[in-house]
Protein backbone atom coordinates (compact mmCIF):
# COMPACT_ATOMS: atom_id res chain seq x y z
CA UNK A 1 0.00 0.00 0.00
CA UNK A 2 1.48 3.36 -0.94
CA UNK A 3 0.56 6.85 0.16
CA UNK A 4 0.09 8.16 3.69
CA UNK A 5 -1.78 6.09 6.27
CA UNK A 6 -5.41 7.21 6.05
CA UNK A 7 -7.17 7.00 9.42
CA UNK A 8 -10.91 7.41 9.69
CA UNK A 9 -12.32 10.85 10.45
CA UNK A 10 -13.10 10.71 14.19
CA UNK A 11 -16.52 12.37 14.15
CA UNK A 12 -18.29 12.66 17.51
CA UNK A 13 -20.50 9.54 17.22
CA UNK A 14 -17.74 7.20 16.07
CA UNK A 15 -17.25 4.68 18.92
CA UNK A 16 -14.30 5.49 21.18
CA UNK A 17 -11.60 2.85 21.53
CA UNK A 18 -8.99 2.30 24.20
CA UNK A 19 -5.36 1.68 23.26
CA UNK A 20 -5.65 -2.06 22.77
CA UNK A 21 -9.04 -1.96 21.04
CA UNK A 22 -7.66 0.48 18.50
CA UNK A 23 -4.59 -1.66 18.03
CA UNK A 24 -6.79 -4.72 17.48
CA UNK A 25 -8.66 -2.86 14.73
CA UNK A 26 -5.46 -1.65 13.09
CA UNK A 27 -4.16 -5.21 13.13
CA UNK A 28 -7.22 -6.32 11.17
CA UNK A 29 -6.53 -3.65 8.58
CA UNK A 30 -2.90 -4.82 8.35
CA UNK A 31 -4.08 -8.42 8.10
CA UNK A 32 -6.35 -7.53 5.18
CA UNK A 33 -3.54 -5.63 3.46
CA UNK A 34 -1.31 -8.66 3.95
CA UNK A 35 -3.91 -10.90 2.28
CA UNK A 36 -4.22 -8.50 -0.65
CA UNK A 37 -0.50 -7.91 -1.14
CA UNK A 38 1.10 -11.21 -0.21
CA UNK A 39 -1.50 -13.95 -0.65
CA UNK A 40 -3.85 -12.79 -3.38
CA UNK A 41 -1.23 -12.73 -6.17
CA UNK A 42 -0.48 -16.40 -5.48
CA UNK A 43 -3.99 -17.42 -6.55
CA UNK A 44 -3.31 -16.81 -10.23
CA UNK A 45 0.03 -18.57 -9.90
CA UNK A 46 -1.56 -21.58 -8.20
CA UNK A 47 -4.23 -21.67 -10.90
CA UNK A 48 -1.85 -21.50 -13.85
CA UNK A 49 0.85 -23.80 -12.48
CA UNK A 50 -1.14 -26.30 -10.51
CA UNK A 51 -4.93 -26.22 -10.64
CA UNK A 52 -5.48 -25.64 -14.36
CA UNK A 53 -2.98 -28.28 -15.61
CA UNK A 54 -4.57 -30.85 -13.27
CA UNK A 55 -8.04 -29.94 -14.51
CA UNK A 56 -6.88 -30.04 -18.12
CA UNK A 57 -5.36 -33.50 -17.71
CA UNK A 58 -8.55 -34.82 -16.18
CA UNK A 59 -11.15 -33.15 -18.42
CA UNK A 60 -9.22 -32.50 -21.68
CA UNK A 61 -10.40 -28.89 -21.70
CA UNK A 62 -9.69 -25.71 -19.75
CA UNK A 63 -12.14 -24.56 -17.07
CA UNK A 64 -14.66 -22.29 -18.78
CA UNK A 65 -17.27 -21.51 -16.17
CA UNK A 66 -17.27 -20.32 -12.55
CA UNK A 67 -18.17 -23.87 -11.50
CA UNK A 68 -15.36 -25.42 -13.55
CA UNK A 69 -12.77 -23.00 -12.15
CA UNK A 70 -14.17 -23.77 -8.70
CA UNK A 71 -13.73 -27.51 -9.32
CA UNK A 72 -10.12 -26.81 -10.28
CA UNK A 73 -9.30 -24.36 -7.47
CA UNK A 74 -11.16 -25.61 -4.41
CA UNK A 75 -8.78 -28.55 -3.82
CA UNK A 76 -5.74 -26.24 -4.21
CA UNK A 77 -3.88 -25.64 -0.95
CA UNK A 78 -3.15 -21.97 -1.63
CA UNK A 79 -6.78 -21.27 -2.46
CA UNK A 80 -7.82 -23.05 0.73
CA UNK A 81 -5.37 -21.07 2.86
CA UNK A 82 -6.31 -17.75 1.22
CA UNK A 83 -10.04 -18.39 1.61
CA UNK A 84 -9.67 -19.54 5.18
CA UNK A 85 -7.64 -16.44 6.10
CA UNK A 86 -9.94 -14.05 4.20
CA UNK A 87 -12.97 -15.46 5.98
CA UNK A 88 -11.11 -15.24 9.29
CA UNK A 89 -10.11 -11.62 8.62
CA UNK A 90 -13.77 -10.80 8.02
CA UNK A 91 -14.76 -12.39 11.34
CA UNK A 92 -11.93 -10.60 13.17
CA UNK A 93 -13.01 -7.32 11.58
CA UNK A 94 -16.51 -7.63 13.01
CA UNK A 95 -15.23 -8.81 16.37
CA UNK A 96 -12.74 -5.94 16.69
CA UNK A 97 -15.44 -3.39 15.89
CA UNK A 98 -18.03 -5.02 18.13
CA UNK A 99 -15.88 -4.95 21.28
CA UNK A 100 -15.85 -1.17 21.88
CA UNK A 101 -19.52 -0.89 20.88
CA UNK A 102 -20.66 -3.68 23.18
CA UNK A 103 -19.03 -1.99 26.17
CA UNK A 104 -20.50 1.46 25.41
CA UNK A 105 -23.82 0.59 23.79
CA UNK A 106 -25.98 2.73 26.11
CA UNK A 107 -23.66 5.77 25.91
CA UNK A 108 -23.52 5.49 22.13
CA UNK A 109 -27.30 5.58 21.90
CA UNK A 110 -27.42 8.64 24.17
CA UNK A 111 -24.63 10.47 22.32
CA UNK A 112 -26.35 9.79 19.01
CA UNK A 113 -29.71 11.02 20.26
CA UNK A 114 -28.11 14.26 21.47
CA UNK A 115 -26.36 14.69 18.16
CA UNK A 116 -29.50 14.54 15.99
CA UNK A 117 -29.73 18.27 15.40
CA UNK A 118 -29.74 18.73 11.61
CA UNK A 119 -32.16 17.23 9.08
CA UNK A 120 -34.71 14.69 10.26
CA UNK A 121 -35.31 11.04 11.12
CA UNK A 122 -38.52 9.13 10.60
CA UNK A 123 -38.69 5.52 11.76
CA UNK A 124 -41.42 3.01 10.98
CA UNK A 125 -41.42 0.11 13.48
CA UNK A 126 -44.14 -1.55 11.41
CA UNK A 127 -41.93 -1.86 8.33
CA UNK A 128 -41.29 -5.50 7.43
CA UNK A 129 -37.58 -6.21 7.15
CA UNK A 130 -37.39 -8.07 3.82
CA UNK A 131 -36.49 -11.77 3.75
CA UNK A 132 -33.42 -11.14 1.57
CA UNK A 133 -32.15 -9.06 4.46
CA UNK A 134 -32.81 -11.47 7.30
CA UNK A 135 -32.11 -14.88 5.68
CA UNK A 136 -28.40 -14.54 6.48
CA UNK A 137 -26.40 -11.71 8.07
CA UNK A 138 -25.09 -9.69 5.12
CA UNK A 139 -21.25 -9.49 4.87
CA UNK A 140 -21.18 -11.72 7.97
CA UNK A 141 -21.96 -8.78 10.28
CA UNK A 142 -23.41 -10.61 13.29
CA UNK A 143 -27.00 -9.42 13.65
CA UNK A 144 -27.09 -7.90 10.17
CA UNK A 145 -28.13 -4.29 9.70
CA UNK A 146 -31.42 -4.50 11.52
CA UNK A 147 -30.88 -6.11 14.94
CA UNK A 148 -31.66 -3.86 17.91
CA UNK A 149 -30.45 -4.57 21.43
CA UNK A 150 -31.73 -1.57 23.40
CA UNK A 151 -34.12 1.37 23.04
CA UNK A 152 -32.76 3.91 20.53
CA UNK A 153 -30.00 1.49 19.56
CA UNK A 154 -27.25 2.51 17.12
CA UNK A 155 -24.92 -0.46 17.70
CA UNK A 156 -25.17 -2.05 14.25
CA UNK A 157 -24.58 1.33 12.59
CA UNK A 158 -21.63 2.16 14.83
CA UNK A 159 -20.05 -1.24 14.16
CA UNK A 160 -20.66 -0.92 10.43
CA UNK A 161 -19.11 2.57 10.20
CA UNK A 162 -15.79 1.42 11.61
CA UNK A 163 -15.85 -1.98 9.85
CA UNK A 164 -16.26 -0.39 6.41
CA UNK A 165 -13.11 1.65 7.05
CA UNK A 166 -11.20 -1.50 8.02
CA UNK A 167 -12.67 -3.50 5.15
CA UNK A 168 -11.64 -0.85 2.64
CA UNK A 169 -8.25 -0.52 4.39
CA UNK A 170 -8.73 3.25 4.30
CA UNK A 171 -9.04 3.11 0.50
CA UNK A 172 -12.46 4.76 0.53
CA UNK A 173 -11.06 7.86 2.23
CA UNK A 174 -11.34 9.08 5.81
CA UNK A 175 -15.15 9.29 5.57
CA UNK A 176 -15.69 6.03 3.64
CA UNK A 177 -17.22 8.29 1.00
CA UNK A 178 -15.52 7.14 -2.19
CA UNK A 179 -18.59 5.71 -3.93
CA UNK A 180 -20.59 8.90 -3.47
CA UNK A 181 -17.60 11.17 -4.12
CA UNK A 182 -16.73 9.35 -7.36
CA UNK A 183 -20.30 9.46 -8.66
CA UNK A 184 -20.81 13.12 -7.79
CA UNK A 185 -17.47 13.98 -9.44
CA UNK A 186 -18.50 12.10 -12.60
CA UNK A 187 -21.97 13.67 -12.67
CA UNK A 188 -20.68 17.21 -12.18
CA UNK A 189 -18.01 16.73 -14.83
CA UNK A 190 -20.15 15.07 -17.50
CA UNK A 191 -23.44 16.88 -16.80
CA UNK A 192 -22.49 20.30 -15.40
CA UNK A 193 -25.90 21.67 -16.39
CA UNK A 194 -27.69 19.11 -14.17
CA UNK A 195 -28.58 20.75 -10.85
CA UNK A 196 -30.84 18.46 -8.83
CA UNK A 197 -33.05 20.08 -6.24
CA UNK A 198 -34.28 16.85 -4.62
CA UNK A 199 -32.09 13.77 -4.21
CA UNK A 200 -32.85 10.30 -2.83
CA UNK A 201 -30.24 7.77 -1.68
CA UNK A 202 -31.69 4.26 -1.43
CA UNK A 203 -30.26 1.73 1.02
CA UNK A 204 -28.11 4.38 2.65
CA UNK A 205 -26.90 2.36 5.70
CA UNK A 206 -24.95 4.92 7.79
CA UNK A 207 -24.86 7.48 4.99
CA UNK A 208 -21.25 7.03 3.84
CA UNK A 209 -22.31 7.68 0.23
CA UNK A 210 -25.15 10.07 1.04
CA UNK A 211 -23.10 12.95 2.42
CA UNK A 212 -21.18 13.53 -0.86
CA UNK A 213 -24.48 14.46 -2.56
CA UNK A 214 -25.32 16.98 0.15
CA UNK A 215 -21.82 18.43 -0.21
CA UNK A 216 -21.79 18.29 -4.02
CA UNK A 217 -25.25 19.83 -4.42
CA UNK A 218 -25.61 22.12 -1.39
CA UNK A 219 -28.86 23.63 -2.73
CA UNK A 220 -30.59 20.25 -2.95
CA UNK A 221 -32.88 18.62 -0.40
CA UNK A 222 -31.33 15.24 0.30
CA UNK A 223 -33.33 12.20 1.46
CA UNK A 224 -31.97 8.80 2.41
CA UNK A 225 -33.80 5.55 3.16
CA UNK A 226 -32.92 2.17 4.60
CA UNK A 227 -34.87 -0.71 6.13
CA UNK A 228 -32.69 -0.86 9.26
CA UNK A 229 -33.47 1.46 12.18
CA UNK A 230 -30.06 1.20 13.98
CA UNK A 231 -28.32 2.25 10.75
CA UNK A 232 -30.65 5.22 10.27
CA UNK A 233 -30.32 6.51 13.85
CA UNK A 234 -26.56 6.37 13.59
CA UNK A 235 -26.63 7.85 10.07
CA UNK A 236 -28.70 10.79 11.26
CA UNK A 237 -26.40 11.48 14.21
CA UNK A 238 -23.30 11.07 12.04
CA UNK A 239 -24.59 13.37 9.29
CA UNK A 240 -25.50 16.00 11.90
CA UNK A 241 -22.10 15.65 13.56
CA UNK A 242 -20.47 16.20 10.19
CA UNK A 243 -22.62 19.25 9.45
CA UNK A 244 -24.87 17.71 6.78
CA UNK A 245 -28.61 18.24 6.62
CA UNK A 246 -30.19 15.00 5.44
CA UNK A 247 -33.69 13.59 5.88
CA UNK A 248 -33.54 9.93 6.85
CA UNK A 249 -36.52 7.61 6.85
CA UNK A 250 -37.09 3.90 7.37
CA UNK A 251 -38.47 2.68 4.07
CA UNK A 252 -38.03 -0.17 1.63
CA UNK A 253 -36.64 0.97 -1.75
CA UNK A 254 -39.03 -1.41 -3.52
CA UNK A 255 -42.06 0.69 -2.54
CA UNK A 256 -41.51 4.08 -0.90
CA UNK A 257 -43.98 6.60 0.45
CA UNK A 258 -42.58 9.44 -1.65
CA UNK A 259 -44.72 11.06 -4.30
CA UNK A 260 -44.45 10.19 -7.98
CA UNK A 261 -42.05 12.42 -9.92
CA UNK A 262 -40.71 14.04 -6.76
CA UNK A 263 -36.95 13.57 -7.30
CA UNK A 264 -34.36 14.78 -9.82
CA UNK A 265 -31.79 12.23 -8.79
CA UNK A 266 -32.24 8.76 -7.28
CA UNK A 267 -29.07 6.88 -6.39
CA UNK A 268 -27.94 3.72 -4.60
CA UNK A 269 -24.54 2.35 -3.68
CA UNK A 270 -23.89 -1.41 -3.54
CA UNK A 271 -27.58 -1.87 -2.76
CA UNK A 272 -28.75 -3.90 -5.77
CA UNK A 273 -26.65 -6.98 -5.02
CA UNK A 274 -28.15 -7.15 -1.51
CA UNK A 275 -31.71 -7.61 -2.83
CA UNK A 276 -33.39 -10.42 -4.80
CA UNK A 277 -34.62 -11.17 -8.33
CA UNK A 278 -38.07 -9.76 -7.55
CA UNK A 279 -36.85 -6.90 -5.37
CA UNK A 280 -34.34 -5.54 -7.90
CA UNK A 281 -37.15 -5.22 -10.48
CA UNK A 282 -39.28 -3.37 -7.95
CA UNK A 283 -36.41 -1.03 -7.03
CA UNK A 284 -35.79 -0.03 -10.67
CA UNK A 285 -39.55 0.47 -11.19
CA UNK A 286 -39.69 2.59 -8.05
CA UNK A 287 -36.81 4.73 -9.34
CA UNK A 288 -38.76 5.33 -12.54
CA UNK A 289 -41.88 6.28 -10.57
CA UNK A 290 -40.01 8.67 -8.28
CA UNK A 291 -38.12 10.54 -10.99
CA UNK A 292 -39.42 13.60 -12.77
CA UNK A 293 -38.82 13.63 -16.56
CA UNK A 294 -35.14 14.47 -17.14
CA UNK A 295 -34.14 13.12 -13.75
CA UNK A 296 -31.35 10.57 -13.32
CA UNK A 297 -31.28 7.09 -11.78
CA UNK A 298 -27.72 6.00 -10.85
CA UNK A 299 -26.79 2.74 -9.13
CA UNK A 300 -23.17 2.28 -8.09
CA UNK A 301 -22.09 -1.35 -8.07
CA UNK A 302 -19.14 -3.62 -8.62
CA UNK A 303 -18.69 -4.59 -12.30
CA UNK A 304 -20.83 -7.28 -13.99
CA UNK A 305 -19.12 -10.58 -14.86
CA UNK A 306 -19.69 -10.20 -18.59
CA UNK A 307 -16.42 -10.10 -20.53
CA UNK A 308 -14.31 -11.33 -17.61
CA UNK A 309 -11.99 -14.35 -17.84
CA UNK A 310 -13.46 -17.43 -16.11
CA UNK A 311 -10.75 -17.27 -13.43
CA UNK A 312 -11.52 -13.60 -12.64
CA UNK A 313 -15.24 -14.38 -12.52
CA UNK A 314 -14.54 -17.15 -10.03
CA UNK A 315 -12.49 -14.92 -7.72
CA UNK A 316 -14.93 -12.07 -8.06
CA UNK A 317 -17.67 -14.49 -7.11
CA UNK A 318 -16.00 -15.50 -3.81
CA UNK A 319 -18.35 -13.35 -1.74
CA UNK A 320 -21.43 -15.19 -3.02
CA UNK A 321 -20.69 -18.31 -1.03
CA UNK A 322 -18.14 -17.10 1.45
CA UNK A 323 -19.24 -13.69 2.71
CA UNK A 324 -23.02 -14.07 3.00
CA UNK A 325 -23.88 -12.42 -0.32
CA UNK A 326 -26.59 -14.75 -1.63
CA UNK A 327 -27.69 -12.49 -4.52
CA UNK A 328 -24.17 -11.48 -5.56
CA UNK A 329 -23.73 -14.05 -8.36
CA UNK A 330 -27.13 -13.55 -9.96
CA UNK A 331 -27.02 -9.76 -9.62
CA UNK A 332 -23.70 -9.61 -11.48
CA UNK A 333 -25.12 -11.55 -14.43
CA UNK A 334 -28.45 -9.76 -14.94
CA UNK A 335 -29.71 -8.12 -18.11
CA UNK A 336 -29.50 -4.62 -16.69
CA UNK A 337 -30.64 -3.02 -19.92
CA UNK A 338 -33.79 -5.16 -20.00
CA UNK A 339 -34.41 -4.39 -16.35
CA UNK A 340 -34.45 -0.64 -17.03
CA UNK A 341 -36.55 -1.00 -20.19
CA UNK A 342 -39.13 -3.11 -18.33
CA UNK A 343 -39.34 -0.41 -15.67
CA UNK A 344 -40.16 2.21 -18.32
CA UNK A 345 -36.79 3.84 -19.02
CA UNK A 346 -36.51 4.54 -22.76
CA UNK A 347 -33.32 6.61 -23.12
CA UNK A 348 -29.78 5.24 -23.47
CA UNK A 349 -28.89 2.89 -20.62
CA UNK A 350 -25.69 3.82 -18.86
CA UNK A 351 -23.26 1.01 -17.93
CA UNK A 352 -19.89 2.63 -17.35
CA UNK A 353 -16.80 2.48 -15.20
CA UNK A 354 -16.29 5.64 -13.16
CA UNK A 355 -12.81 6.37 -11.75
CA UNK A 356 -12.47 6.41 -7.98
CA UNK A 357 -12.31 9.95 -6.66
CA UNK A 358 -10.00 8.83 -3.87
CA UNK A 359 -7.59 7.16 -6.26
CA UNK A 360 -7.19 10.47 -8.05
CA UNK A 361 -5.08 11.43 -5.07
CA UNK A 362 -3.69 8.30 -3.48
CA UNK A 363 -5.66 5.14 -4.03
CA UNK A 364 -3.81 2.07 -5.22
CA UNK A 365 -5.41 -0.97 -6.80
CA UNK A 366 -6.51 -3.38 -4.13
CA UNK A 367 -8.58 -6.49 -4.41
CA UNK A 368 -9.66 -8.96 -1.79
CA UNK A 369 -12.64 -11.09 -2.69
CA UNK A 370 -15.16 -9.59 -4.98
CA UNK A 371 -16.14 -6.45 -3.13
CA UNK A 372 -14.83 -3.08 -4.22
CA UNK A 373 -14.36 -4.18 -7.76
CA UNK A 374 -10.63 -4.60 -7.99
CA UNK A 375 -9.99 -1.06 -6.89
CA UNK A 376 -9.73 2.17 -8.76
CA UNK A 377 -13.11 2.16 -10.49
CA UNK A 378 -16.81 1.87 -9.74
CA UNK A 379 -19.44 0.46 -12.05
CA UNK A 380 -22.33 2.83 -12.58
CA UNK A 381 -25.63 1.65 -14.02
CA UNK A 382 -28.41 4.10 -14.72
CA UNK A 383 -30.61 6.04 -17.04
CA UNK A 384 -32.17 9.44 -17.47
CA UNK A 385 -35.96 9.50 -17.43
CA UNK B 1 -23.23 -20.01 28.93
CA UNK B 2 -26.22 -17.74 29.16
CA UNK B 3 -26.76 -15.70 26.02
CA UNK B 4 -28.08 -12.28 26.97
CA UNK B 5 -28.64 -11.25 23.39
CA UNK B 6 -32.23 -11.14 22.16
CA UNK B 7 -33.07 -9.96 18.65
CA UNK B 8 -35.58 -7.26 19.59
CA UNK B 9 -35.82 -3.97 21.41
CA UNK B 10 -35.96 -4.12 25.17
CA UNK B 11 -35.19 -2.05 28.21
CA UNK B 12 -31.57 -2.01 29.30
CA UNK B 13 -30.58 -1.83 32.90
CA UNK B 14 -27.37 -0.39 34.28
CA UNK B 15 -26.24 -3.49 36.15
CA UNK B 16 -26.47 -5.80 33.16
CA UNK B 17 -23.75 -5.92 30.51
CA UNK B 18 -25.27 -6.71 27.14
CA UNK B 19 -23.64 -9.29 24.93
CA UNK B 20 -23.86 -8.68 21.22
CA UNK B 21 -24.54 -11.54 18.84
CA UNK B 22 -21.05 -12.70 17.86
CA UNK B 23 -21.77 -15.30 15.18
CA UNK B 24 -23.21 -14.16 11.85
CA UNK B 25 -26.37 -15.94 10.77
CA UNK B 26 -25.51 -18.23 7.84
CA UNK B 27 -23.52 -21.47 7.65
CA UNK B 28 -19.78 -20.93 8.10
CA UNK B 29 -17.81 -22.40 5.16
CA UNK B 30 -14.61 -24.38 5.74
CA UNK B 31 -11.91 -24.73 3.14
CA UNK B 32 -9.40 -27.39 4.09
CA UNK B 33 -10.28 -31.08 3.76
CA UNK B 34 -10.09 -31.15 7.54
CA UNK B 35 -12.06 -28.22 9.03
CA UNK B 36 -9.88 -28.39 12.14
CA UNK B 37 -7.13 -26.78 10.06
CA UNK B 38 -9.42 -23.80 9.41
CA UNK B 39 -10.19 -23.58 13.10
CA UNK B 40 -6.51 -23.73 14.04
CA UNK B 41 -5.67 -21.04 11.48
CA UNK B 42 -8.40 -18.86 12.91
CA UNK B 43 -6.98 -19.32 16.41
CA UNK B 44 -3.43 -18.60 15.22
CA UNK B 45 -4.58 -15.36 13.58
CA UNK B 46 -6.44 -14.33 16.73
CA UNK B 47 -3.27 -15.02 18.75
CA UNK B 48 -1.15 -13.13 16.21
CA UNK B 49 -3.54 -10.21 16.63
CA UNK B 50 -3.20 -10.28 20.40
CA UNK B 51 0.59 -10.47 20.04
CA UNK B 52 0.52 -7.42 17.77
CA UNK B 53 -1.59 -5.58 20.36
CA UNK B 54 0.90 -6.43 23.14
CA UNK B 55 3.81 -5.24 21.00
CA UNK B 56 1.93 -2.06 20.10
CA UNK B 57 1.44 -1.41 23.80
CA UNK B 58 5.15 -1.84 24.49
CA UNK B 59 5.86 0.48 21.58
CA UNK B 60 3.51 3.08 23.06
CA UNK B 61 5.15 2.61 26.46
CA UNK B 62 8.58 3.32 25.00
CA UNK B 63 7.32 6.35 23.11
CA UNK B 64 5.60 7.77 26.20
CA UNK B 65 8.73 7.15 28.27
CA UNK B 66 10.85 8.91 25.65
CA UNK B 67 8.41 11.82 25.35
CA UNK B 68 8.39 12.20 29.14
CA UNK B 69 12.18 11.86 29.16
CA UNK B 70 12.05 8.85 31.49
CA UNK B 71 14.06 6.52 29.27
CA UNK B 72 14.56 5.92 25.57
CA UNK B 73 14.35 2.84 23.34
CA UNK B 74 18.13 3.02 23.25
CA UNK B 75 18.24 2.63 27.04
CA UNK B 76 16.27 -0.61 26.59
CA UNK B 77 18.62 -1.86 23.88
CA UNK B 78 21.67 -1.09 26.03
CA UNK B 79 20.28 -2.41 29.28
CA UNK B 80 22.31 -5.38 30.49
CA UNK B 81 20.40 -8.12 32.23
CA UNK B 82 22.25 -9.77 35.11
CA UNK B 83 22.36 -13.51 35.63
CA UNK B 84 19.47 -13.49 38.05
CA UNK B 85 17.21 -11.67 35.59
CA UNK B 86 18.21 -14.00 32.75
CA UNK B 87 17.47 -17.00 34.91
CA UNK B 88 14.03 -15.69 35.85
CA UNK B 89 13.27 -14.97 32.24
CA UNK B 90 14.39 -18.41 31.08
CA UNK B 91 12.13 -19.91 33.71
CA UNK B 92 9.17 -17.98 32.36
CA UNK B 93 9.99 -19.04 28.81
CA UNK B 94 10.04 -22.69 29.84
CA UNK B 95 6.77 -22.36 31.67
CA UNK B 96 5.16 -20.70 28.66
CA UNK B 97 6.49 -23.39 26.33
CA UNK B 98 5.20 -26.13 28.58
CA UNK B 99 1.77 -24.48 28.53
CA UNK B 100 1.72 -24.13 24.75
CA UNK B 101 2.94 -27.67 24.14
CA UNK B 102 0.87 -29.13 26.92
CA UNK B 103 -0.98 -31.53 24.62
CA UNK B 104 2.23 -33.05 23.25
CA UNK B 105 3.86 -33.29 26.66
CA UNK B 106 0.69 -34.82 28.04
CA UNK B 107 0.74 -37.56 25.42
CA UNK B 108 4.36 -38.29 26.24
CA UNK B 109 3.45 -38.64 29.88
CA UNK B 110 0.73 -41.10 28.89
CA UNK B 111 3.26 -43.07 26.90
CA UNK B 112 5.67 -43.07 29.82
CA UNK B 113 3.08 -44.48 32.20
CA UNK B 114 2.63 -47.53 30.01
CA UNK B 115 0.64 -49.21 32.74
CA UNK B 116 -2.00 -46.47 32.48
CA UNK B 117 -5.37 -47.99 31.79
CA UNK B 118 -7.47 -47.25 28.74
CA UNK B 119 -9.97 -44.41 29.47
CA UNK B 120 -12.98 -46.58 28.64
CA UNK B 121 -11.74 -49.08 31.20
CA UNK B 122 -11.88 -46.32 33.82
CA UNK B 123 -15.44 -45.46 32.78
CA UNK B 124 -16.34 -49.11 33.04
CA UNK B 125 -14.71 -49.24 36.43
CA UNK B 126 -16.57 -46.29 37.95
CA UNK B 127 -19.86 -47.29 36.39
CA UNK B 128 -19.70 -50.80 37.73
CA UNK B 129 -18.66 -49.59 41.15
CA UNK B 130 -21.64 -50.78 43.23
CA UNK B 131 -20.24 -50.27 46.71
Amino acid sequence: MSGPYVEQNAHIVLPKTDHDELSRQHFVRSFKEHIVESLHPGLKLAYEKRAKPKYLAKHQHEPNTIQEVADAMKPDQHYQAWSSLLRTSQEMMWSSTQIPVERAITDLAATSTNQMTLGSLSLNPELKIPDYHTAVDIHCQPGGYHTEYIEGDVAQGAIYDRAVYLYAMGQMGSNNADMGDSTVAWLRQTHPEFTPTRILDMGCAVGHSTLPYANGYPEAEVHAIDVAAPMLRYAHARASAMGSTIHFSQQNAEHTEFEEGSFDLVVSHILLHETSSAAIKNVIKECFRLLRPGGWMLHVETPPYEGMEPFDKFLFDWDSENNNEPFWRKSHQLDLKGLARDAGFSREILQIMVPSAFQETQRTNTFQGGDFGGGGVWFVYGCQK
Amino acid sequence: MVRLWVPKVRESSADEQLELQRKAKGKRPYYFSNPDVDKLLSMIMALTGELAIARDRIDTLERVAAAKKLFSSEDIENFELDAKALEARAGRHKQLLREVNRIIIGELEDLEGADEEDYSAVVEQVESDDR
